[in-house]
């Protein structure tokens, strides 16, 4: 006996720390490559970013060149397109490629690029080598300036790229750099004074184009940062404050001193970006990123494929093995006894419906008046299933009449009562009832109590939004509830009420 | 509600008094001992009568049984010859829907709480118990008509109104533990200790009482009738072990409660068998129920048969 008890357990301990395994895998799974998280975060930031290419043809044959998002694990490109009528469209690793015949009229032509899921990245891209040292050509007057301008930023602190950012940004700016660069560069200038000052100190540097996310933000000039090439790797830096690493809104286009855009057959060429932010669902995005992942097919066969309408009666399931739980806990470990084994657990889900106070005070009136009729009832001496059914139909009237009264006085606790089981009312109004008759007003005043009291506490779990969320999204768990559940099917330990009712026992033995 | 938070002792408390917790019943004694295929056999009233008949146990006489509703208007001649007779469910629990009637007329009959009732209302009760109204799981039911119970004059002092009764636990065919309720004013005559009958622990060997609760606490006298709870002696004591210890043998049941009255005429009677008797006797005997069930399993002879076992119980425990 002991024997079989041991290895019941024993199975069902393997099951529950399998399923615990599997549950954590896959959570890691899921929020690896589909972008899940723990908190209920219902809505995933889309970028878009546009480039908006204008140009007056010169009659030859016309080919445009727009430099493409690079590739990076910081951001996932959900889509791609283009807008250029009668433009043959070549996508090559880092650049759009437009070309058509000549035209006579003005062109615009668009590339547009929708991204999400912006990460910090640590701003280190690992590189094999540095690129060539381009040494400025400068006269021997500029150089003198230039290794004036070097002196006086080793003065400073940070390291030798950001002592040169912070020196060329300082306000009022330091005499020397006025010498060296104007007033009022504008970022490509700052950036490839930063560049050529490096160089005279042998250190590789590089322009880094990009743009940086802001919500309705339109620019003819893209962003720009810089990367040096420091301890065999480039390090990305802000060419204002010096600040190490990429920020997590900036989008690199570009490395080098390449241009943006190049348009060959035409003339008068402006380019214009443009940034939009939208917002998509998380689990809509899922699908997407599973795809990017190469795991769409676990993705397809997954809960998160299925049509909305599904998904949400799914989203509801998911959350009664967690109330299950709660249910086995009060009765066997616990020891309150309610009315019926899983009633609790419903009105707690008629609850979430309704709202707490609400629901309550609704649920208290149905089971009040339903009481006071089936009272009436009880005089005429009907058989058992022709009465329960009389209260069936009573309960369904006092909801009418309560969703009536609610809508007409605008009391939105009695148009709660709709959302009540019928069946389950029904019953709950009859055993209280039979044990009124039987054993008293107090004990069935207790039954009802002892129902509602764990029908509250089930309640205050399954109503929690990062419950629910975490149960839907990582519905493994209901697994791990499922193996919790049947080991407590094998706990022979007292009751905490057994504690209360078994107490004259224990002391006597002191 | 907080005074009796207050009293929670510890787990390792009870353990210690052997305290046989639900959990564990379920678990180790009921799964393991009682075969579920078993339970029908003591859950229909007809059938444990007609097993006992053959084993030789005294049970209530068989008057006889109501099945089908349009049975239902010939109650009065089934019961013909009979002065006073019960009706109650065949799968009934807890005393519930069970009515005696102790004197009546073609219109008019007396309840044993002396409430007059019409012939409606008693054919309403029949048809409540067909309908399943008392059975377990609500169910449809047959009605059972038997004898009267003769309440002996032995126990007239402890009892307010109703019948007390003797639970004998019965486990593999050993008396384990034993107790008697007995009705109060407070219970409405009914023997249900969570009503407020009277708990009486009864020694197994000598048929004594040794202690006595009522609500979960120790008494001394009964309520109502101001005896003294601990002159009380079972008189046929053996013949109630019997009676229990047969129940073994006529159900295969590794663990049953045996529930038993003593009739004026024709002695100790099996009123019913449980096949999920219940925790409150431990309370009653002021001691727990575990370690007297695993000396029983473990130090026990085996293969015995109930003369032989009743030897051996009322032997070790006269020692």
């Amino acid at each position: 006996m002991l024997q079989k008890l041991k290895s019941v357990r024993f199975v069902l301990t393997i099951g529950l720390v399998l399923s615990i395994l599997f549950a954590g895998i896959s959570a890691y799974y899921k929020i690896r490559y589909w972008g899940f998280s723990f908190a209920p975060k219902k809505k995933t930031a889309v970028w878009t970013v546009e480039a908006h290419v204008a140009f007056e043809p010169t009659g030859d044959p016309i080919k445009v060149v727009i430099t493409r998002p690079t590739p990076s694990k910081d951001f996932k490109v959900l889509d791609e397109d283009t807008v250029a009528p009668k433009y043959t469209v070549n996508m090559t690793k880092d650049k759009v490629v437009l070309t058509t015949k000549p035209k006579t009229k003005h062109q615009d032509v668009y590339y547009r690029v929708l991204m999400y899921d912006n990460v910090d990245s640590n701003g280190k891209t690992p590189a094999a080598r540095a690129d060539k040292i381009v040494r400025p050509v400068l006269s021997e007057q500029e150089t003198n300036v230039a290794m004036e301008v070097l002196e006086t930023a080793s003065k400073l602190e940070g390291d030798a790229v950001q002592q040169v950012i912070f020196l060329l940004n300082q306000t009022p700016p330091d005499q020397t750099v006025q010498a060296f660069m104007p007033e009022r560069s504008t970022n490509k200038e700052t950036a490839q004074a930063i560049i050529d000052l490096l160089a005279l100190k042998n250190v590789s540097a590089r322009m880094v184009r990009g743009i940086k996310l802001q919500e309705e933000k339109k620019t003819f000039v893209p962003d720009v940062m810089i990367e040096a090439y420091i301890d065999k790797m480039w390090k990305i830096y802000d060419i204002k404050t010096g600040k190490k690493g990429l920020p997590s809104s900036f989008v690199v286009f570009q490395r080098g001193a390449d241009s943006m855009f190049d348009v060959t057959g035409g003339e008068n060429s402006s380019i214009k970006y443009s940034v939009m932010k939208s917002l998509r669902s998380s689990f809509k995005m899922a699908g997407h990123r599973a795809k990017l992942a190469n795991q769409q097919t676990s993705f397809g066969y997954s809960i998160y494929n299925l049509p909305v309408n599904q998904q949400n009666a799914l989203k509801w399931l998911m959350i009664f093995p967690l109330a299950i739980l709660v249910v086995v806990l009060m009765r066997n470990v616990i020891g309150i006894s309610t009315m019926g084994t899983f009633t609790p657990m419903l009105i707690a889900m008629s609850l979430v419906e309704t709202g707490f106070w609400a629901g309550l005070v609704c649920f208290a009136l149905i089971i009040g008046m339903g009481v006071a009729i089936r009272a009436g009832l009880s005089k005429l001496n009907l058989l058992l299933v022709p009465r329960i059914s009389a209260v069936v139909i009573f309960v369904i009237l006092i909801m009418q009449f309560l969703a009536i009264i609610g809508y007409n006085w605008n009391w939105s606790i009695a148009s709660s009562a709709l959302f009540f089981p019928i069946i389950i009312t029904a019953w709950i109004i009859e055993r209280a009832s039979i044990t009124w008759e039987e054993e008293g007003a107090k004990n069935a005043m207790k039954q009802i109590v002892y129902s509602v009291l764990v029908a509250i506490i089930t309640y205050f779990v399954i109503v929690n939004e990062y419950i629910r969320h975490i149960m839907f999204a990582f519905d493994e768990l209901n697994l791990v509830i499922l193996f919790v559940v049947m080991l407590l099917g094998t706990y022979t330990g007292y009751r905490v009420t057994e504690l209360m009712r078994f107490a004259p026992l224990a002391k006597k033995e002191k | 509600m907080f005074e009796r938070l207050k009293s929670m002792v510890r787990p390792s408390a009870l353990r210690a008094a052997g305290v046989l917790g639900m959990n564990a019943r379920n678990y180790d004694i009921i799964a393991q001992n009682n075969q579920r295929s078993l339970y029908p056999l003591v859950d229909d009233k007809v059938q444990t009568k007609g097993l006992a008949n053959k084993i030789g146990i005294n049970t209530p006489r068989l008057i006889g049984v109501i099945e089908v509703q349009n049975k239902v208007d010939s109650f009065l001649e089934l019961v013909k010859g009979f002065d006073e007779f019960v009706i109650k469910p065949a799968h009934g629990s807890g005393g519930k829907g069970v009515l005696v009637i102790k004197k009546y007329t073609d219109k008019e009959f007396v309840t044993a709480s002396e409430k007059v009732l019409n012939y409606n209302e008693v054919y309403q009760h029949i048809s409540n118990i067909l309908s399943g109204l008392y059975s377990l799981g609500g169910r449809y039911d047959v009605a059972v008509l038997e004898e009267m119970v003769h309440f002996s004059n032995q126990f007239q002092d402890y009892s307010f109104q109703g019948i007390p009764d003797v639970r004998v636990i019965v486990y593999q065919g050993f008396p384990a533990m034993a107790m008697m309720r007995l009705a109060t004013r407070e219970s409405g005559g009914r023997a249900n200790l969570h009503q407020g009958a009277v708990g009486v622990g009864i020694d197994i060997k000598t048929g004594k009482a040794i202690a006595a609760v009522q609500h979960n606490r120790p008494v001394k006298f009964h309520p109502d009738t101001k005896a003294d709870l601990m002159n009380l002696q079972v008189p046929f004591w053996r013949e109630h072990l019997e009676i229990a210890v047969k129940g073994y043998d006529m159900t295969g049941l590794g663990y049953l409660g045996a529930d038993i009255v003593l009739d004026k005429f024709r002695g100790p009677m099996m009123l019913e068998l449980n096949a999920r008797p219940g925790l409150a006797i431990q309370i009653a005997n002021g001691r727990g129920m575990r370690d007297v069930l695993e000396n029983i399993k473990n130090n026990y002879p085996k293969g015995l048969n109930f003369e032989q076992r009743l030897d051996y119980v009322l032997d070790v425990a006269k020692a």
